[in-house]
């Protein structure tokens, strides 16, 4: 039974204005949008509207808006995608160490393929500094990547001042905005990037659906080749239902943001005080300030975080671990390992990511609750015995 | 995921604790791994009369820790030292083929703590209980007073507040 | 085959890296969006392009100006007739 579900980055439950919306185009509206008879014209220009809606999101023309599958898959065409199709330009793409998996692997393909890439280290706090990237760059840089905030340890990064730098060098930006989207502002503008990716499900949209802006001029490879699909960027035939749904949830999304941040931020610090003051040996991750506006991510000592989780939802408390126990290839976060935490406190980590749908009555849940919870594991464990005799 | 005994054991892990008097000691495991466990063994007539154990690590390592702990009771030590590496697992009814190491290492705990009353009994020096790695030599040791961060069994430099270390896993505690 | 050097333009389509038939299309609506007389140029590595699009512009009523051969790509010019 859920009494506080709490990890919105893994996934959300999709609004009703989102499915209503949906449901005509699993039944009604079936035609493929590229057919060239009434049926299908109509269905496109569905397509279109949604694609607008999304592009107002990102304050961008919708012509520069490419679906995908994903926000992986909106990560992959953006790094993969600019640095090869930019080879004369150079062959060297630099990214933060602690990007999601999906811009990491597609920076390691392209290590494969001989292009020179570089993970910039972060601070404590998993912030870039952007003074190292001013350094870092050179006329050999084609592509850089940094995530707006990261999904792990809330962290905030200064986007616009290194596209800004990156702008000067005539080296493109990208920026993975599957964390922040409807939580802070993503103007393309604004932050000044030349591509940017989000997705659908962290804004109560459906799953299985991205999108990547690409400014104009900047080329871009496509990784789905075939047929004339997002002009050619992406192939395939539209998952339209997905296409409408996400219109919608972007929508809702830019209209509600600022009441959403403000609600948001409250509830996150009742949770992060409140658990301060009731678990001892308790380190926030992530920048203290510069967080998003619903991230809470904290590190137990002593404990681990599977069995922190399990029984957490046994008493109906929803959350997330990067512990290596909670991962199938048993490897302990690797952006924890950035932020230079140690492995033994690494494993007790505990990430709460809040949306819209949470209330006070919930934290209240988990304040009640967790407290209790880390002690009986504790008491279990040889190392918080160590603990207590090293605090003697 | 797990089997309900799994998750039996897990949320009422059976003879959690520690035994200030324990015949024999046994701990495996570093928390650079996730899985740690400490095992205290009783011993009567060369029987296991009573085992309690401390547990850092995931619902696999718990619930093995405590199905352990209850198959070993009353057996005698050559009994539970032919326990198979995968005895826990099966008598849990099953783990993930990812979560087996757990089962290794509660077998592997118990057989610690079964060496380290031996060697106790028959006089020798026991093997060291702590995890694997041990001071080679007096000259690597690090002096009373130095920065604990400095591990002794490596030499390299962790992290403030790690009490193990993130290279090979030997305590930090001087 | 007309070849042109320097040729100024109004308006830029990179298509580079993109397959058959965006060529084709992607010219026919950025023209939709320029005014008469203004030129457009195509940026393409598409070799075939240099055969379709002097083509495309006979049958659609658009003039082919000519191309320009760059490092990595063919330029080709369109003038907006109609």
């Amino acid at each position: 039974m859920i009494k506080a579900y709490l990890d919105h980055a893994s996934a959300t439950p999709l609004r009703k204005e989102v499915i209503r919306a949906m449901e005509p185009f699993y039944g009604q509206y079936f035609a493929n949008p590229m057919t060239i008879y009434d049926l299908g014209t109509g269905v496109k220009e569905k397509v279109e509207e949604a694609r607008a809606q999304v592009a107002d999101l990102l304050g961008a023309a919708p012509e520069r808006i490419v679906f995908t599958s994903s926000g992986a898959e909106a990560n992959n065409m953006a790094v993969k995608g600019v640095a090869l199709a930019n080879r004369k330009k150079g062959n060297r793409v630099i990214v933060s160490a602690v990007e999601h998996h999906s811009v990491l692997n597609s920076a390691r393909f392209l290590e494969r393929l001989d292009y020179e890439v570089t993970f910039l280290p972060v601070d404590s706090n998993g912030q870039l500094d952007p003074e190292r990237l001013a350094k870092t760059l050179d006329e050999d840089t084609v592509l850089v990547s940094v995530m707006h905030a990261n999904n792990e340890i809330g962290t905030i990064q200064h986007i616009a001042a290194m596209a800004a730098l990156c702008k000067d060098k005539g080296v493109f930006f990208h920026a993975d905005c599957v964390a922040s989207v409807g939580q802070i502002p993503i103007g393309v503008e604004e932050l000044g990037v030349d591509l940017l990716s989000i997705s659908a499900q962290p804004i109560q949209g459906p799953k299985g659906m991205g999108a990547l802006y690409v400014r104009k001029n900047v080329r871009t490879m496509p990784l789905i080749h075939g047929g004339i699909q997002e002009r050619g960027m992406r192939a395939g035939t539209e998952n339209v239902p997905g296409i409408i749904g996400f219109g919608v949830a972007a929508e809702l999304a830019a209209k509600e943001i600022d009441e959403n941040r403000k609600k948001l931020e409250s509830l996150r610090n009742d949770l992060i005080h409140g658990i301060r003051e009731r678990v001892p040996k308790a380190t926030l991750t992530g920048h203290p300030e510069q967080r998003l506006p619903g991230h809470v991510s904290y590190c137990f000592q002593a404990i681990e975080g599977e069995a922190l989780i399990f029984l957490l939802s046994q008493n109906g408390i929803y959350a997330n671990t990067g512990s290596a126990c909670a991962s199938k290839a048993l490897k302990l976060s690797p952006v924890l390992g950035a932020l230079g935490v140690a492995p033994d406190v690494a494993q007790g980590s505990l990430v709460f990511t809040l949306n819209r749908t949470n209330n006070r009555q919930e934290i209240e849940h988990v304040l009640d609750t967790l407290p209790g919870v880390v002690e009986r594991l504790r008491m279990m464990s040889p190392l918080w015995k160590d603990e207590i005799e090293t605090a003697e | 995921m797990y089997t309900q005994k799994v998750m039996d054991h897990f949320a009422s892990p059976r003879n959690v604790g520690e035994m200030p008097d324990a015949d024999g000691i046994g701990e495996v495991g570093n928390p650079a791994c996730g899985d740690m466990m400490t095992v205290y063994i009783k011993v009567e007539d060369n029987r296991i009369v009573d085992l309690k154990y401390k547990t850092f690590g995931c619902v696999a390592a718990i619930a093995v820790s405590s199905i352990v702990s209850e198959m070993s009771k009353g057996l005698t030590l050559e009994e539970a030292k032919k326990m198979s590496k995968k005895a826990a697992a099966e008598e849990l009814g099953g783990l993930p083929k990812e979560k087996m190491h757990c089962s290794n290492l509660g077998a592997d705990a118990l057989l610690k703590a079964i060496e380290d009353y031996e060697a106790k009994r028959d006089g020798r020096k026991s093997k060291d209980a702590g995890p694997e790695k041990e001071v080679k030599t007096a000259e690597d040791a690090p002096e009373a007073g130095s920065d604990r961060h400095l591990c002794a069994g490596c030499g390299k430099e962790n992290p403030e507040g790690a009490s193990f270390c993130m290279h090979c896993g030997h305590s930090l505690k001087s | 085959m007309k070849f042109v050097k320097n040729q100024k333009s109004d308006d830029q389509l990179d298509l580079v890296c993109r397959m058959c038939p965006m060529h084709l299309l992607e010219p026919g609506d950025k023209l939709r969006c320029m005014k008469k007389g203004e030129v457009l140029e195509v940026l393409t590595d598409y070799d075939q392009a240099l055969e379709d699009i002097p083509n495309w512009c006979e049958r659609c009523g658009q003039d082919f100006i000519g191309v320009e051969e760059d490092d990595d790509c063919y330029k080709l010019y369109i003038r907006k007739k109609n």
